[in-house]
């Protein structure tokens, strides 16, 4: 078999065995991997009737056909469940080295069911798998976790909990690698809530590759492309991800305290030129990535991998701080405790908002650099407030009577970019299907950037389009599983030359972003059958109604709904956002 | 003079964040900047043009208009080919 492993791994936490099956290689190839592939073995596995946090539901931890090919950022993997943050199907993506070690013990797939009685730790070595008591490693951190249980970043590699997802918070990551994370959605609080505390994989399969003249052709045509964007092989290596901050605040569009403002008047001293000046040590990489956007940056108190720039704008001007060490910081000890620094920052500033106007009593106020760190350990713990906050914004505001205080959508907070400056993003992030998230697609390229061409940020009529094409090709990226910065110098056609040369299965122009259209559509289903429907896609009212007073985005809201339809229409979906039967049988997806 | 803020490495080229240029239309303060510096135009043109990629903003609205008007009291944002998130 040429790319795909072609084997699942099923582990029982509950009876602690394991077995292992065929991959059902027609699914494999509609599906891909990653995303794609876990949103269809979700589909099956866990119904609406099953809770988030119950032994009912389950981790499907997924690599793709490139992962551990050696080809340009193969390194990546998925977790899919159901979210116990949104109630939606939720997969997170991360890179680093676990992915590829992971397709190198020779699965493609480990399905996690049920709980087991007391904490446990999984190893799996050369694809034999050993259950471990994790009686002494519960309430560990991660960092020394990872440390203890050998991790070596080419040889063996470790994935884990730290204290908030034992504590089942609802923004609980999962961390691989030390300090990547499986962030969005709460996985953490999934794989606390079957008492599974660390996954320790060792392989030295090498997945086959049908054509290995034309992939060696590929891996160096890919190497010339990304050497000759400026993006490749100078933006993200020179200054990291947080250099869109001074560009989102120049153009109204950076979310400030709780999305009251859409600029921030210290967005230069948390920007990526200022990170680069006094705190950046070296750049990193993952696993055969050449690009290395990651920063290794140090303030007298850590060192350590970040801020990337959605954690830097999470703690900094959602929060109204300007102090890049404390959120240097902050995001260190988030990475130790297993938390979503986008959920965490964007939760603690709506808990400063609450708190500021009188709805809840604590200390907390916009600004106060010095509060991060205790309500970051108080969340991760559940003490006090931070037992709210580790509901997340949502159940946390309407806990206090004040729901339209969360900045979030089908409850996951929001990244960094303001809709109100951005038409296409608010559209992007009603209609994601988990929730409030710039990783199911992006508009910042089109709107801002000139990505590959510059478009009216605030134009309605015809965004939706883009849209689509936008978050078709991210689920096709995802399902590869490779990373979305590669996009940025290989366009998503070429992917599929590099997946015809390693599968030796033959992937027409256009079938990409077919593939990608097949996952959205699925997971589209998935979220009808959970309950969710069109008054599901939506905005917090602050977005739909209050107009930033100035500001590049003066008197702007999202004009949400003529969007909506015509992205509905644009989908082949009906009026109410269902798929119709013709698209589905279009997309082979008939008989779900 | 309208008011040119540099980003990214444009900085360390120019070597400096913020200069007053002349000029009546954005190519026309891109063209006066790069005689100010003539290192700056091998990161802001190519064959005459603007780069692609390369983002300039006139108080805070992203334009790829090179005839676009400027006046003294605008403010002119210029930034390297960026990207991230």
């Amino acid at each position: 078999m040429n790319g795909w492993n072609g084997k699942i791994l099923e582990i029982n936490l509950t009876a602690l065995t394991y077995k292992t099956y065929p991959l059902d290689m027609e699914i494999a190839q509609q599906f891909l991997g990653g995303r794609g592939l876990g949103a269809r073995l979700l589909w099956d596995l866990v119904g609406p009737e099953v809770n988030p946090l119950a032994p009912e539901n389950v981790l499907i931890f997924t690599n793709g056909p490139l992962t551990a090919t050696g080809y340009q950022t193969s390194n990546r993997f998925s977790v899919t469940t159901k979210s116990p943050l949104t109630g939606t199907v939720l997969d997170a993506n991360s890179g680093g080295f676990w992915g590829m070690q992971f397709k190198k013990t020779g699965y493609d797939v480990m399905i996690v069911r049920g709980k087991a009685k007391s904490p446990v730790w999984i190893e799996i070595k050369s694809g034999e798998v050993t259950f471990h008591d994790a009686g002494d490693l519960w309430g560990m951190r991660v960092y020394a976790l990872t440390e203890k249980l050998g991790q070596d970043n080419n040889r063996r590699n470790v994935l884990c909990i730290g204290p908030a997802g034992e504590n089942l918070s609802r923004i609980a990551a999962i961390m691989n690698d030390r300090e990547r994370a499986l962030a969005r959605g709460g996985p953490g609080a999934v794989m606390g809530s079957k008492n599974l505390k660390a996954i320790v994989v060792e392989g030295k399969e090498r997945p086959d590759i049908a054509d290995q003249d034309q992939f060696k052709f590929m891996l160096y045509e890919t190497r010339k492309l990304l050497a000759a964007s400026p993006l490749t092989s100078q933006a993200l290596p020179e200054f990291g991800t947080v250099v869109l901050m001074n560009i989102m605040n120049n153009i109204g569009a950076l979310p400030t305290r709780n999305h009251q403002q859409t600029q921030f008047e210290g967005a230069e001293e948390i920007s990526g030129e200022t990170l680069t000046e006094k705190y950046l040590v070296k750049n990193s990489a993952c696993w055969a990535c050449p690009i290395g956007c990651t920063r290794i940056s140090k303030t007298e108190k850590v060192e350590g991998e970040g801020p990337e720039f959605e954690t830097t704008w999470a703690f900094g001007a959602q929060c109204g701080i300007a102090d890049l060490a404390a959120i240097i910081e902050v995001n260190s000890l988030c990475n130790d405790l297993g938390l979503d620094t986008i959920s965490a920052g964007s939760t603690i500033a709506c808990a400063m908002e609450l708190s500021e106007k009188g709805y809840v009593d604590s200390e907390l106020r916009f600004g106060r650099a010095d509060l991060l760190a205790c309500s970051v350990e108080d969340m991760a713990y559940r003490r006090d407030l931070g037992a709210d906050m580790a509901e997340g914004s949502l159940r946390m505001a309407t806990k206090y009577g004040h729901p339209e205080l969360s900045m979030s959508a089908k409850g996951m907070e929001f990244p960094a970019y303001d809709p109100r400056g951005m038409q296409g993003q608010g559209l992007l992030y009603a209609t994601s299907n988990r929730g409030g998230c710039h990783m199911r697609g992006n508009m910042v390229g089109l709107e801002v950037l000139g990505l590959p061409k510059l478009i009216d940020r605030f134009q309605v009529q015809g965004k939706s389009s883009f849209v689509i094409l936008n978050q078709n090709s991210n689920a096709a990226i995802d399902s590869l599983v490779v990373c979305k910065f590669t996009n940025m110098g290989v366009a998503d056609e070429y992917f599929a030359r590099v997946l015809s040369a390693v599968t030796g299965i033959q992937y027409a122009t256009g079938e990409m972003i077919k593939v990608g259209e097949r996952v959205w559509n699925l997971e589209r289903l998935y979220n009808i059958r959970e309950g969710f429907t069109r008054k599901d896609d939506t905005l917090p009212a602050r977005l739909l109604n209050e107009a930033p007073t100035e500001g590049p985005s003066k008197g702007w809201v999202v004009q949400l709904e003529p969007m909506l339809k015509e992205y509905y229409r644009s989908r082949g979906w009906d009026e109410n956002g269902i798929p119709t039967p013709k698209k589905l049988a279009d997309l082979k997806l008939a008989d779900l | 003079m309208p008011n040119i803020k540099l980003f990214a490495n444009l900085r360390n080229v120019a070597g400096a964040k913020e200069v007053s240029i002349m000029g009546t239309s954005v190519g026309a303060v891109v063209s006066e900047l790069t005689k100010w510096n003539p290192a700056l135009a091998g990161h802001l043109l190519e064959n005459g043009q603007i780069r692609p990629h390369v983002i300039i903003t006139i108080n805070g609205h992203p334009t790829s208009d090179m005839e676009a008007p400027v006046t003294e009291q605008d403010q002119i944002a210029i930034f390297p080919p960026i990207t991230g998130g």
